[in-house]
């Protein structure tokens, strides 16, 4: 908690927000001793604002800044107290009802959907109408007709952290149910406490100023809801006495302005996502360097010259990728190993130049076919995305468009890339749905009708949809179980054979690089420490990261007796890929 | 199918809840409210129509499981009863004309407002930090810390006594016939403008923030880098990949804001004379007329109940997970 008010406090939403919302309630505990009697009749009604009447006088003859100062006072109270007592009704169901599971749960939420769909302020009004008059009915009826958001949103925390450690072993130190409640559960759930807190005395005010506009608040009493339905009451309207009614609705506008500025700073803190990252700055690319002007090995498909990528920080630019240098050749596999963190997939990205706006590649050049990636405009990289290079995600379960049929996202990408009739695209899907060893009729499927495996093809399929020159597959397999695993490296080496591709592999799994690859390249800490054959770098790998690599997977001394031999077989073949590679790719 | 078939009933429980609260409420307060409610019908209502009131509002000396099936049966049958401040008027005919207006305006101003916030979220989400992003949204945050009805006043003092520009009051002119034609509709659409604009500006901000949150988390999914990845135009890439996907938890939020808007607009209606259901809610408060008062409580849940029906059925085409799980 003490944490979260610090890291609030250099929020500039939150510091605007608290500094109008303290300035009221200082207003409302000092105010009414500064100003006059708001219910004393001191003038002529419908007075405009004047030297003696700052913000003139009501339809009766009260001065109007008076009653704006004085209806602070219960406004705010009646607004906290609510929102506090929302609050704490809302987090005991919900708590309880998430901690407890099973009947209680079904019971209780089933009360707090049915209380979240019935209309609030008909409710209040109803249960207004037949209570007794007074400030305690107004926080009754709030209270009851506001819990229920609360409840499902506590419910949601508590079954989330139920299960975490520190509560299971309160529950086997045989703590009692409701004392893990409100020594374990409530603590933790301090932050949500708050920006609950917040949210309800936003309602609170709005549905207490609502009710009081109807009359159905004490309207003997000064509020600012009292105040809006005198105004209506004495047609202040009808006089053109805007003076009546706006300075009131300033101040509910700015009150709950402050309280949603706080609550959004809230949120910004506890979920860092909706704070808008650092972008990088389009840095001057420095001239490139003496190797980066030597031209690509003739014959090279893809030349990566000097790389660099920086990621902005708050603390200044940090560089993930340092000075990366390889060719990879036509249908060739090239495989990439490190640990993660390593800057291997950001690496991936960059081919495609699919980067997050916080990163950026101040030097070096990614040359593919002699065009320089780094270099392309928004135009001619979409072009160049997708039709020269894909990649498969190690996602790709979750990165296919869940509402759209694999059918319609074949389409998608064809159509991009050239004109083509829905029927045409269906039909190509169907080919490579057949190709990656899936049913045809999937093409009609949905995203989540699949399995982990299936998608993974259907990621395949896609990439290969363009007959790209090089498809960049980033840990493709490594959510999968080792049998599909298998199936789908096996599946991929074919195609390889038969579309001529290169393959640029991506995996911190090093047998399985080895066994696929014609070469590795090994990087540690954004550096490309050793590239070699498969071969050598099994028997004689010089760079003692590598060493220390290789020797994390004991079995690879044994001269890779573990290797999948049907992989290895099919990795064996490889080696005349590159010249059916000129004839298949495009 | 097994899906709308939970949520028909989750709805069809809610409406009993309600329709209970509906009798329990009256019984539970302190003092005798009932006595108090039928007082005022005394020496207006012939001695019979009383015994039939109280008949309606299951008043009667039987045990409470009587009363309420009593209750229950007037209910089924659409009798809520005689409205007291519209005597000797049913309840359910003063609301019958009242929620076709209140249905009209909030439906169409809580419509044209969810879908322009939600289209500016998502422009100020796709151009983050732009513009729109870092004006629009707080100027149009601050609009919406404004009580709807406070807008209402302004609008109405700016537009319409100031400026002459709008009618106002009442939805349409009193020289005009209800009619089917185009001088009747532009009429009506006339006296409606200000209140729906009030509406709109009070709730837009809204909209567009939660559809901002969404836009901006499903911009970093890998659904997005794919489609990136694919070379997909931008526009493509940001309506039917992002935007697609962000509308689906903002629809549930929709349908679960919709009790929340309409209350606030019955409050516009109010300062518009708008013969809704909102301006009837005030009537029943200031002439204690309680049989109009739960008649509309439930007119207007019930109203919710069906909106929030038509949103889950909006869910269940969108979003073809839920079609599955059904």
């Amino acid at each position: 908690m003490g944490d979260l008010l610090r890291r609030l406090l250099r929020q500039r939403k939150a510091a605007v927000g608290g500094s109008i919302l303290l300035g009221f309630i200082v207003l409302a505990l000092v105010g009414p001793w500064l100003v006059m009697d708001p219910t004393d009749l001191v003038g002529r009604p419908h007075q405009p604002p004047s030297s003696a009447h700052w913000f003139g006088t009501t339809g009766q003859g009260q001065d109007v800044l008076a009653q704006t100062v004085v209806g602070a006072r219960e406004t705010l109270a009646i607004g906290f107290a609510v929102g506090a007592l929302v609050t704490l009704m809302g987090a005991l169901i919900g708590v309880t009802s998430g901690y407890l599971g099973r009947r209680v749960d079904d019971v209780l939420t089933l009360t707090t959907n049915v209380f979240l769909v019935i209309p609030g302020l008909p409710l209040a009004i109803v249960l207004g109408a037949y209570l007794p008059s007074g400030p305690f009915r107004m926080v009754v009826v709030l209270s009851l007709a506001g819990w229920a958001w609360n409840a499902r949103v506590f419910r949601a925390e508590a079954m989330a952290l139920r299960n975490r450690d520190f509560v299971s072993a309160a529950f086997v130190a045989g703590e009692s149910r409701a004392r893990i409640v409100v020594r374990e559960l409530l603590p933790n759930m301090a932050s949500l406490l708050g920006s609950s807190f917040i949210g309800n005395t936003l309602y609170a005010v709005g549905a207490q100023v609502g009710l009081e506009f109807l009359g159905l608040g004490d309207v003997g009493a000064v509020t600012w809801g009292t105040n809006l339905y005198w105004a209506g009451n004495d047609a202040a309207l009808l006089t053109r006495s805007w003076w009546v009614f706006v300075p009131t609705g300033v101040c509910i506008a700015l009150v709950g302005f402050s309280l949603t500025l706080l609550s959004s700073a809230i949120d910004e803190v506890t979920n860092p996502a909706l704070k808008a990252p650092p972008v990088a700055t389009t840095a001057v690319r420095s001239t490139q360097s003496s190797s980066a002007d030597a031209a690509p090995p003739s014959g090279a498909l893809l030349s990566l010259r000097d790389v660099c990528i920086e990621y902005a920080t708050e603390r200044g630019p940090s560089r993930v990728v340092d000075s990366v240098s390889f060719d990879i050749a036509p249908g060739e596999v090239f495989g990439l190993a490190g640990e993660s963190g390593s800057g291997k997939s950001t690496l991936g990205y960059a081919l495609l130049r699919l980067l997050p706006p916080a990163a950026s590649i101040p030097q070096g050049r990614i040359l593919l076919d002699g065009t320089d990636v780094t270099a392309l405009d928004e135009t001619a990289l979409r072009a160049y995305r997708w039709s020269q290079v894909s990649m498969v995600f190690q996602s790709a379960m979750s990165a296919l468009n869940p509402v759209l049929t694999l059918g319609d996202q074949f389409h998608d990408t064809l159509a991009a890339h050239g004109r083509t009739t829905r029927a045409a695209a269906h039909a190509r899907a169907r080919e490579l749905l057949t190709m990656v060893g899936l049913a045809p009729q999937l093409v009609d499927a949905w995203p989540h009708q699949l399995s982990g495996g299936m998608r993974q093809r259907v990621g395949i399929a896609l990439a290969l949809a363009l007959e790209p020159k090089l498809v960049v597959m980033d840990e493709p397999t490594t959510a999968l179980d080792v049998v599909v695993q298998k199936e789908l490296l096996q599946r991929v080496l074919e195609l390889k054979q038969r579309l001529g591709f290169a393959v640029l592999f991506i995996t911190h799994d090093l047998p399985l690089l080895l066994a696929l690859s014609n070469r590795v390249g090994i990087l540690q800490g954004g550096k490309l420490v050793e590239v070699d054959t498969a071969e050598r770098l099994r028997t004689d790998a010089r760079h003692p990261y590598t060493r220390l690599l290789l020797s994390s997977f004991p079995h690879l001394s044994a001269a890779d007796a573990q290797v999948p031999a049907d992989v290895a077989l099919a990795a064996s073949e490889r080696t005349t890929a590159p010249a059916t590679a000129q004839g298949g790719g495009r | 199918m097994a899906y709308v078939l939970r949520r028909l009933g989750f709805y069809l429980l809610a409406a009993w809840a309600s329709l209970t609260l509906n009798f329990v409420i009256p019984r539970l307060a302190p003092g005798d409210p009932a006595s108090a409610m039928f007082a005022r019908f005394e020496g207006r209502v012939q001695p019979e129509a009383m015994v039939a009131l109280r008949a309606a509002f299951g008043f009667t000396e039987a045990p409470w499981y009587v009363q309420y099936a009593t209750y229950l049966k007037h209910l089924l049958r659409g009798d809520l009863g005689l409205s007291y401040a519209y005597y000797p008027a049913r309840v359910s005919e003063v609301i019958g004309t009242g929620l076709l207006w209140t249905l009209g305006l909030a439906g169409c101003a809580v419509v044209i407002s969810f879908t322009v916030g939600s289209m500016l979220g998502v422009l100020a989400a796709w151009n983050r930090g732009g513009w729109l992003d870092a004006t629009v949204a707080p100027a149009l945050a601050f609009l919406g810390a404004f009580p709807y009805f406070w807008l209402a006043m302004l609008a109405l003092y700016l537009f319409g006594f100031g400026l002459g520009w709008f009618p106002l009051r009442h939805a349409y002119s009193h020289d005009l016939e209800p009619a089917l034609s185009f001088t009747f509709a532009a009429d009506v659409a006339r006296h409606a403008f200000l209140p729906a604009a009030s509406i709109v500006g009070a709730t837009l901000g809204g909209w567009m923030l939660s559809m901002r949150n969404t836009m901006v988390a499903t911009l970093g999914t890998d659904t997005l880098r794919l489609a990136h990845a694919k070379g997909l135009p931008p526009r493509q890439v940001m309506l039917r990949y992002a935007a697609r996907n962000a509308l689906l938890p903002n629809v549930t939020g929709f349908g679960m804001a919709l009790g929340f808007v309409l209350s606030g607009s019955l409050l516009t209606e109010i300062v518009f004379s708008y013969p809704g259901t909102g301006y009837l809610l005030i009537l029943a408060v200031r002439n204690q007329d309680y049989p109009l008062m739960q008649g509309l409580f439930l007119t207007i849940t019930f109203a919710v109940l069906a909106a929030n029906f038509a949103v889950d059925l909006l869910c269940l085409w969108l979003d073809p997970r839920t079609r599955a799980h059904g």
